[in-house]
Parts: C-alpha cells; sequence; structure tokens
C-alpha cells in the first residue's frame, strides 16, 4: 500500500492522464485561452494603450476567465461516470483527493498559461526591456496555485448541486480578489523589472496560497459527504 | 420567546423616529461637509449589520456542520440575506457622500472594495442556497459559508497595503466624534442592530415554512 503522498502521486497521474486522454476538454480550454489573448489584444490595440503596463492585468483577468472552463473538470469527470464512490474507497481518504485534484488542475492551468503568454507576447507587442524571468515565473506560479486550490474545491461543491455549475465563477471570483491583486502587482514588478519593491506581494500571495489550501483540506470532508 | 416579538416590534415603532429626530435634529450639521454627513450614520450603522450579519452566516455555518440542525441553516440564510439589504444600503449611501466631498461616486479604497467583495460574496452565498433545500445544498452552503467569511480578512489587508483613503472615524484611539454626534452614532447603530434582531427570527420562520410548503407539495404530487 503506498502511503499518502504515494496515494495522492496515483491519482493524480491518473487523472493527468484522463486529462490527456480526454483531449477535446484540454484542447477545447487551450483554444478558449487563445481567442481570449485574440479578442483582448485585439480590442486594446484599438485603443493604443501602453501594452507592458496594461499586460500583467489583462493576462491575469484571460487566465480567471479560461480557469473557470480549466477548473471545471477536477470532479465533473468523476460525477458524470458516478466513480467517486469507487475513488473514495480506493484512495480512503478525501484530502487525498482534494490534493491529487488540485494538483492536476494546476498543471492543467500551467499548461494553459504556456500556450497563452508567448501568444499574448507577441500579440500584445509586449516589449519589457527589464523583464526579471524568474520572478514572473514565480508569480505566474503562485497565482495559479491559489487558483487551482479554489477552483477545485468549489468544483467538488458544483458537481454535486443540479444546474450549479452556471454559478462556479460567481462562487470563485470574489474569494480570488486578494490573489487577483496580488498576482498582477507580482507580474507587474516582473515586467518592470521592479522586483524589490513588490517582493512584500509575494507573502501575499503566499498567505493567501497557504490559507486556501488548508482550508479546503480541512472542509473537504463535509465537501464529499455521501 | 413568542412575546419578544411584539416587544421588540413595538420598541422599534418607537426607537426609529428618536433615532431619526436625534440623527437630523439633535445632532448638530457638520460644519465643512454640511447636511450630507447625515448619511454617515445610516452608512456606518448599515456596515456594521452588514460585518454582524456575515459573521453570524459563519456562526451558524459551523454549527450545521457540526450538529446538522436545520435551524442553523435557516439562521444563515435568514442573516445573509438582511445582511445583503443592508450591505446594499451601505453601497448606496457610500457614495452620495463621497461624491460631493471625494468629488467621486467610487474609489477603490480598501474599506470600499472590501464591502463590494463582501457584497458579491453574499450574493454568491444566496445563488448557492436558492433553488431547492436539499441536504447537499445546505452542507455546501455552509462551506461557503465559511470560506466567504475567511476571505475577508484577506481582502481588506491586501486592499489596505495598496491605499486608503477612507475616513477612519473609529479606531483603537477612540472615537473622533463630536459628543452629540457620538450619541446619534450610537443610537443608529443600537436601533439597526434591534432591527436586525427583529428581523432575523421572522425570516427564519418564513424559510421553514416555505421548506414545509414544499415538502407538502412534493408529497402531494408525487
Amino acid at each position: 500500500m503506498p502511503n499518502f503522498w504515494g496515494k495522492v502521486y496515483l491519482v493524480y497521474l491518473k487523472d493527468l492522464k484522463d486529462e490527456i486522454r480526454s483531449f477535446h476538454h484540454l484542447v477545447g480550454t487551450l483554444v478558449f485561452g487563445v481567442m481570449l489573448v485574440f479578442i483582448s489584444s485585439y480590442a486594446l490595440q484599438l485603443v493604443e494603450s501602453d501594452t507592458d503596463r496594461v499586460f500583467p492585468a489583462v493576462l491575469w483577468v484571460s487566465v480567471y476567465f479560461a480557469a473557470t472552463l480549466a477548473l471545471q473538470r477536477a470532479f465533473s469527470k468523476e460525477h458524470e461516470k458516478g466513480s467517486l464512490d469507487a475513488l473514495l474507497l480506493a484512495s480512503g481518504d478525501r484530502g487525498i483527493l482534494f490534493l491529487a485534484k488540485f494538483l492536476c488542475s494546476l498543471t492543467v492551468l500551467l499548461i494553459l498559461e504556456v500556450v497563452v503568454i508567448p501568444l499574448f507576447w507577441v500579440f500584445l507587442g509586449v516589449s519589457a526591456p527589464d523583464l526579471n524571468m524568474g520572478f514572473f515565473f514565480a508569480s505566474l506560479f503562485l497565482g495559479s496555485w491559489g487558483l487551482a486550490a479554489i477552483g477545485t474545491m468549489l468544483n467538488g461543491m458544483t458537481v454535486q448541486l443540479p444546474g450549479a455549475r452556471l454559478l462556479f465563477p460567481v462562487l470563485m471570483f470574489p474569494l480570488l480578489i486578494p490573489l487577483l491583486m496580488g498576482a498582477i502587482l507580482c507580474s507587474q514588478g516582473a515586467v518592470s523589472g521592479e522586483v524589490q519593491s513588490t517582493m512584500g506581494w509575494v507573502y501575499v500571495l503566499l498567505a493567501f496560497d497557504f490559507v486556501f489550501t488548508i482550508t479546503p483540506l480541512l472542509l473537504f470532508d463535509y465537501v464529499l459527504e455521501g | 420567546m413568542r412575546n419578544g416579538k411584539y416587544i421588540l416590534f413595538w420598541m422599534l415603532t418607537v426607537l426609529v423616529p428618536i433615532n431619526i429626530y436625534i440623527v437630523f435634529y439633535y445632532a448638530p450639521v457638520e460644519r465643512t461637509m454640511g447636511i450630507v454627513q447625515k448619511v454617515f450614520y445610516f452608512h456606518v450603522a448599515a456596515a456594521w449589520i452588514g460585518l454582524l450579519a456575515f459573521c453570524v452566516v459563519f456562526g451558524a455555518s459551523i454549527a450545521y456542520l457540526r450538529r446538522r440542525q436545520d435551524r442553523m441553516n435557516h439562521l444563515a440564510l435568514a442573516s445573509a440575506e438582511i445582511g445583503t439589504v443592508f450591505i446594499s444600503g451601505t453601497l448606496l449611501t457610500g457614495p452620495l457622500w463621497a461624491y460631493p466631498i471625494w468629488n467621486t461616486w467610487w474609489t477603490w479604497d480598501p474599506r470600499l472594495t472590501t464591502t463590494l467583495v463582501l457584497w458579491f460574496m453574499y450574493v454568491a452565498y444566496l445563488a448557492l442556497q436558492s433553488g431547492g433545500a436539499t441536504e447537499a445544498r445546505k452542507r455546501l452552503s455552509a462551506v461557503y459559508g465559511i470560506i466567504a467569511f475567511i476571505n475577508v480578512p484577506l481582502v481588506f489587508f491586501s486592499a489596505r497595503w495598496w491605499r486608503s483613503i477612507h475616513p477612519i472615524v473609529v479606531s483603537s484611539d477612540g472615537i473622533g466624534l463630536d459628543g452629540k454626534m457620538r450619541l446619534a452614532l450610537f443610537s443608529s447603530v443600537a436601533v439597526f442592530s434591534l432591527l436586525y434582531i427583529y428581523l432575523v427570527p421572522l425570516r427564519m420562520k418564513s424559510i421553514a415554512l416555505r421548506e414545509q410548503v414544499r415538502e407538502l407539495k412534493a408529497e402531494l404530487f408525487r
């Protein structure tokens, strides 16, 4: 029998495989992301805005919207096939399921960002001469972490209620406001190369990620009850 | 307890006009802001109820997850509904004051941002609760009530870090108000609190009745 983290890893692998095999979902999400890039870049070039300055904000708003699709997969597939009980029995702990699904959502979000960001760079015409690459990736990672954690939990909730899929973004966005601020300001710091002055927001992101990884873990027994 | 409702009702019938008198005639007109400052007494009292109601949602949600009494779910729902009304009042009265004083209807000050996010979470909570009081819905609403409450300080402190121009009247250093104005503020907060205490059980009762009607209908048309 694998231990706790071993089980998390196994469920994570299963979900990732499922994600890659049910290719059309992933592709649908990616195409939606690309579409968001196209629409926002097109809209912004019409009004000739300062792209380096608006880039972080536009990037994160797009990621949030694309995430409403990307994060609605975690528990939906099990719910549709009615295999959630089996998975619960096999893993024996709801925390394992949450962590595994969360890691899978995070992976999907990161894949999405890897596709979307270079396109943004090209379409928006971001120049960012002082870009701090490492800090930029850190801000992406920490921002996606919180997004994936909240999204996974809310997806576990909304799949259980008939007709609640539409509520997913309504429930998710207000919870993500501190994360949005932190992520945008960190990315902004990375793009403009002012890492020192934005370090404080990294702690905001870390605090948010911590709180919203622990809280769902504690509450998940109630989410997946019965 | 049956009598409590009537006592509260008559108390409010007397106290609400008295409060309005205190706010408009007893408390002096503010020297620089003028008459528009009067909105402050309602604005702060409504914001207080909005926060209090949210704390009640949080407490009742925890109690529901622990004990599974429908009463706790009704309390959380009733409190959220009334809280939404009061928070909407805060959000509407704020700009009335802000436009003449700050020269803008809205600004992204931490208090304003937090109040708006609070309003959105209230609305999301109500949307989650609406549509058939099933066991799953009650349980998941309780979970949402808890996470949403945890989110409030995170929103406030991150927004405060960003910037703040909102006047801080009540702080740890005391209350920066003239004596008569202070009385008007206290009286408003007290009357609004009484109103909240009066409304919550009424609303709980009607929620319970609504559920009963739904169950009876389901039985009837089975």
